[in-house]
Parts: C-alpha cells; sequence; structure tokens
C-alpha cells in the first residue's frame, strides 16, 4: 500500500502542473459522466432534427427553391434550440452532484470549489462546443444539397462560436440556478419560466412599442431590422444576443453597413378599403456596432451568471 | 505534543439546535480513535468540520497540524474521508472513479496503476471493478468508501462509520483492515455506534452524546472509569487459609471476602491475566478450583451508564 512519497512532494511543488492535472481530473470526471447520460445522446439527435427541418422546410413550403451560398454561415439555431441545448447541457450538472451525495466524496479530494466549477464549466463548454460542431457540419453539408454551393466557409468558425456564446448565457444562468437551488427541477422550473416569458414578452413589447433598443438586453433575438447591403440586397436583421453569430457573420461581410429599424403602425393608413401598415424609421445602427453589442452584452449576462453561481458555490455548506 | 486531530471549542447550530456542543477533541497521532455516540450525536457533523465541508459556528480545529478552513484543498492531500453511506456517480466504473480520484491526489499514472489494483482487491471488489458503480449493492458502494479513502496512502483516515451495511463477513475485514492500516504509522479516526467495534480494534475512544464529550481517554481507561474495582468470584473445593494468605499477598488484590467454598476476589487492575496470577496462586497453595467468574465493566457498561444518565437527566 506504499507508493513513493517523495515524487509526490516533488511536484506539488510545481504548483501549476498540480493543479492543471487536478482540473483535468474533474473534466473527465465530468466528460464521462455527461457523456454516458442518455441526454447526451438526445442532445445530438436534437442537434440533427433541428438541422433538418431547417433544410427540408424549404421544400415543405415552396415550390422554388432560391439558390443561397450564405446558407451555411448565416445558419444561427433559434432562440428555443438554444435554451434547449442549453438546459439538457447544465440543468443537473451541479444540482444532481447534491441531490445524489456525490459531492460529498468530490469535495473531500484535494481540488478546490473553484477547480470543481471551472471544471464542469469548461466540460459544458466541450459538450456545447461537441454539439454545435455537428449540428453545424451538417447543415453546411445540408445546405449544400439544398441551396446549392456555398461560399465564404471559412466563416464557419464565427458563427458556430457566437452561437456557443448565445447558449452559454443559458448555461451559466443553469449552472448557478442548479448551485443555488441544489434541486434540478426547481432549476429546471426557473430557467424555463425565465426563457418563456422573455419568449413571449419581448415580442409584444416588440410590437406595441416597436424595435426599442432595450430589447437587446435581454437574452433574446431582441429589436428586428433591416440591413441593405451595398448592392442593395436586404436582409432581416435580430439585433439581440441569440443572433449573436449571424451578425458577426454579417458584420464581416458587409463591413460598415446599416441597418435600419422601423416602427410599423398597423392603423394607419387607409388605402380605399384596404389597410395597409405605415412603416417608420426610427433609428439606425451599423451592423458592427450591432454585433459587437451583442456580444458584450452576452458576455455580460455570462461573467454575472458564472460569478454568482461560483460565489454560491464557494459558500454552501454541504448538508448531504 | 502533536495530535493528528485537535479542535477548540468545536461548536456547530442548526438554527436552535446545537448539532456540536464546545467539543474539544485530542487525536493522538499513531492511533486508532474510536468516536462513539448514538445516532443524532454530532458525530458526522463534527467529521463534516474536520473536512472542512461544514462553516464551525464557533470554535476551531486542526488537522495534522494545520488550522482547518472551508475549502483548503491541499490540506486534504494527506488525508482519506470516507463519508457516512458514501455515494459515487453511478455512470462511472469503480476503476475509473479511483484513478480519476488518483489524479486529484496529484498520484502519477504509475502510483495509481499500482496503488488502484491491490487497494480493489484489498477491499474485496476484484472481478467487479469493471461494474459501473449504478450496478453496486450498498455494501459494494460501502467498499469503494473504504478503497478511496486509502488511495493517497493518507497519514490521517478519517471513516464514518466504516462497517455500516455491511455483512458479517464484511464487518470483520473492515475491522482487520483498519487495524492493518494503522499499522503503518498513521492515524485513524472512526465514528461509530457499535461499542463492540471500537472496543475491538481501537486504543483510544471518545464518547460524545448530543454533541459534548462524555468521556475522552484509552479504551482501557474509559472502561474502568465508572464501574468501581472489578471483582474475580471463585468457588474453591478446599479452602484452607493457605489459599486465603496466598492470594491477599498478591499486589492487585485489594479486598477479599469468603464464606464456606465462595471466596471473592476484588481486584485493583483490568488487565486479563490477573486471573490468571490469582488462579495460579490458588492452585500453588493447594487450592482445587471447582468454579471462577469475573465481572469486569465493558465499554458497554460505560456508555450505557454515561447516555442513559444523560438522557434521564
Ligand atoms: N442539515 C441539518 N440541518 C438541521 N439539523 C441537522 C442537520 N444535520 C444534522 N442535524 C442535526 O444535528 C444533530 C447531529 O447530527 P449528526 O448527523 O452529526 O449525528 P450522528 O452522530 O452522525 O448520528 P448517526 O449515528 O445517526 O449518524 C442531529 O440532531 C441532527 O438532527
Ligand atoms: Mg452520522
Amino acid at each position: 500500500m506504499k507508493y513513493d512519497n517523495e515524487q509526490q512532494t516533488q511536484e506539488s511543488s510545481r504548483g501549476s502542473v498540480s493543479w492543471f492535472r487536478r482540473f483535468m481530473a474533474v473534466v473527465h470526471y465530468e466528460m464521462l459522466w455527461n457523456i454516458r447520460k442518455k441526454k447526451f445522446i438526445g442532445v445530438i439527435a436534437f442537434a440533427f432534427l433541428i438541422s433538418s427541418i431547417g433544410l427540408v422546410l424549404p421544400f415543405i413550403l415552396g415550390d422554388v427553391i432560391p439558390q443561397n451560398a450564405h446558407f451555411a454561415i448565416t445558419y444561427g439555431a433559434d432562440s428555443l434550440s438554444l435554451f434547449l441545448f442549453a438546459l439538457v447541457i447544465a440543468m443537473n450538472s451541479m444540482s444532481s452532484e447534491f441531490e445524489s451525495g456525490t459531492i460529498v466524496p468530490l469535495l473531500t479530494k484535494p481540488v478546490s470549489r473553484t477547480t470543481v466549477f471551472l471544471g464542469k464549466l469548461f466540460a459544458a463548454f466541450i459538450v456545447l462546443l461537441i454539439s454545435f460542431t455537428v449540428l453545424f457540419t451538417y447543415t453546411t453539408v445540408g445546405s449544400i444539397f439544398v441551396f446549392g454551393a456555398q461560399s465564404d466557409l471559412g466563416l464557419l468558425p464565427v458563427v458556430l462560436f457566437g452561437n456557443i456564446i448565445s447558449a452559454f448565457i443559458w448555461v451559466s444562468m443553469l449552472l448557478a440556478m442548479g448551485t443555488i437551488t441544489k434541486n434540478t427541477i426547481l432549476t429546471v422550473i426557473i430557467a424555463a419560466g425565465l426563457f418563456i416569458s422573455l419568449f413571449m414578452a419581448l415580442p409584444i413589447v416588440s410590437v406595441l412599442s416597436g424595435p426599442s433598443t432595450a430589447l437587446n438586453y435581454f437574452p433574446g433575438t431582441g429589436a428586428t431590422g433591416t440591413l441593405i447591403t451595398a448592392d442593395n440586397s436586404e436582409f432581416s436583421v435580430n439585433a439581440g444576443t441569440d443572433s449573436l453569430g449571424v451578425n458577426m457573420v454579417y458584420a464581416l461581410l458587409y463591413p460598415g453597413q446599416n441597418v435600419n429599424f422601423f416602427k410599423t403602425d398597423i392603423w394607419s393608413i387607409q388605402i380605399g378599403d384596404q389597410t395597409l401598415p405605415a412603416m417608420e424609421l426610427l433609428y439606425t445602427e451599423s451592423i458592427g456596432f450591432i454585433a459587437l453589442r451583442g456580444l458584450v452584452i452576452a458576455l455580460a449576462y455570462i461573467v454575472v451568471f458564472l460569478l454568482i453561481g461560483w460565489l454560491a458555490f464557494k459558500k454552501t455548506q454541504i448538508n448531504e | 505534543m502533536d495530535y493528528a486531530i485537535e479542535t477548540d471549542s468545536l461548536t456547530k447550530n442548526y438554527g436552535g439546535l446545537i448539532a456540536v456542543n464546545n467539543l474539544n477533541l485530542k487525536v493522538q497521532k499513531n492511533s486508532i480513535h474510536g468516536f462513539l455516540g448514538p445516532n443524532g450525536a454530532g458525530k458526522t457533523t463534527t467529521l463534516k468540520m474536520l473536512m472542512g465541508l461544514l462553516k464551525p459556528s464557533k470554535g476551531s480545529a486542526k488537522v495534522l497540524g494545520r488550522e482547518v478552513h472551508v475549502d483548503d484543498a491541499n490540506s486534504r492531500l494527506k488525508i482519506g474521508y470516507m463519508p457516512e453511506l458514501p455515494k459515487f456517480p453511478k455512470h462511472l466504473k469503480c476503476i475509473e472513479l479511483l484513478d480519476i480520484y488518483g489524479k486529484m491526489y496529484n498520484m502519477t499514472k504509475q502510483q495509481r496503476a499500482e496503488q488502484i489494483p491491490k487497494l480493489i482487491n484489498l477491499v474485496g471488489l476484484k472481478g467487479r471493478e469493471k461494474d459501473y458503480i449504478g450496478k453496486y449493492s450498498k455494501g459494494m458502494q460501502q467498499r469503494i468508501g473504504i478503497a478511496q479513502a486509502l488511495l493517497n496512502n493518507p497519514e490521517l483516515v478519517i471513516l464514518d462509520e466504516p462497517s455500516i451495511g455491511l455483512d458479517p463477513v464484511g464487518m470483520v475485514e473492515v475491522r482487520e483492515l483498519i487495524k492493518e492500516i494503522a499499522k503503518d504509522g498513521r492515524t485513524v479516526f472512526l465514528s461509530s455506534h457499535l461499542l463492540f467495534e471500537v472496543e475491538q480494534i481501537c486504543d483510544h475512544v471518545t464518547i460524545i452524546n448530543k454533541g459534548s464529550v462524555l468521556a475522552s481517554d484509552t479504551v482501557q481507561t474509559v472502561s474502568s472509569m465508572f464501574i468501581g474495582p472489578a471483582l474475580i468470584h471463585l468457588e474453591i473445593a478446599n479452602l484452607t487459609n493457605d489459599v486465603i494468605f496466598a492470594v491477599e499477598k498478591l499486589p492487585f488484590v485489594k479486598k477479599i471476602y469468603h464464606e464456606g467454598i465462595k471466596l471473592t476476589v476484588q481486584v485493583t487492575s483490568h488487565d486479563a491475566d490477573v486471573k490468571v496470577k490469582v488462579s495460579k496462586e490458588i492452585t500453588n497453595a493447594g487450592g482445587v478450583i471447582v468454579g471462577m467468574s469475573q465481572k469486569t465493566s465493558t465499554l458497554e457498561d460505560v456508555f450505557i451508564q454515561l447516555i442513559g444518565g444523560a438522557r434521564t437527566q
């Protein structure tokens, strides 16, 4: 039962190596746990499903499928998918440790709570990265068949990165809630409640008050405007955190171009028997600014949620 | 004196309930120290404070000479801890879990490759180590609990009710194992509510009830602390004065009474060899012993006296 203790002392003097090994042990612990949960297979299947819907939808809806060389790099996961990915990946990462009591043997190992928290966070990032890589690869291949040859595929990592950041708002929120409540069901209820309220409330506000910039400060689609490129093509743009990936791609494809935000007054114009909605230009923002603001807001949410979760984890008493 | 564990007025309140009350505990290095108390006495709460899982409401603790703080990772490098009824992730195999824990203890690949199979063998999980923990029985999880507490070759092993949930053979094995662990100069601190367990394997014991220490010393001292001197009852076929004088002369004999063939010897020592010495003297003096019995106090007597006393107060 003995082994060389000297070796151990020598190594612990190299603090960073030792910390990294322990950190990677937590990541390994979490990854094995994650990958073997049936939910992981569910996440991958879900990625294929939502991508397939996006690809097949034009066939169902349309007669003529427009060729779109930028489909792959301007494909962003929708709000619900972003939330669901985050939910499945992060909802019980913290809480189930408390619920099952496995937190006790874990925290009595020489790993600090900060290391455990960072390890779990990193593992969630890896799982999200894998899921989104699967999603975007599949979408890219599929879009070549559906929308014809794809160009500027070098921007795929940008859209991938943007989508990961968007989903990470929910991941960090779920980690924080899971740590505070120590209860998976409660975490899901709170997160879903928040998501649904935002998902329903923001579009209503948007219709009533127009595409206010205030909308962009909540996680979601934000204000909707129209991007007009140099060659006069028009794209609908959502300025919120959910469309971060696509907006970053637009900012790179059409640098310096503006997005116009209109207020639609549904009751205003009367032409004969018909009532036509009137469009009033409210304001204009550059696409670069929109992408940057989205990134800053998303990162701010992530940092705040993670700080809350980390502090809660540092402070918690282990009664399990 | 350098202690493995030393607490100073360690206290934990849960609302109005005082789970641990001004506990001053001293565990000597290189001893097997039992932490004995009935359900709800505050054993687990104390151990959790020693491991930095719970923050004391008051007081402090030193483990292996180092002040305990909540979440001091490096202080745990030399401690092995087995929680009460430990639970491990169901989705991991036993061998994977031990390997990951080994990495957390900063063990090299080679150290892990040597230590893990040994431990799996030691706790009797050989052949099942590649099964998912979700398929393990309660007793098997308990055995992982013991294995993971020994992984880092710790200086101090803290075990919270190590034999609970084990079958009789398993209990005996674990007791033997604990004695074995302590041989390499390690300190073992184990909580239990099983008196015979503590009596069999520990050299020191602390008895706790309602969060307070009632007694703390060597098992022998605690056992003899509360019941007066031990009595040896003898029946001797030919009880002559020679026999009586011979017994009286023994240094540890305090008093003797005799009536007919019955001889009662009150001794001051609780050593097992007292009986042997007395019977030898009698035989040498020509007495023929036809019956002999001894009433010595056990830890159980002390425990029941202490706890019973506390309950009726
Ligand atoms: N999280 C908690 N909240 C409130 N009270 C608690 C909590 N944990 C323990 N207690 C109380 O503290 C007291 C001591 O509990 P503890 O678990 O330390 O006892 P124990 O000696 O380990 O008992 P057992 O032999 O049953 O394991 C009990 O009265 C218990 O009800
Ligand atoms: Mg207990």
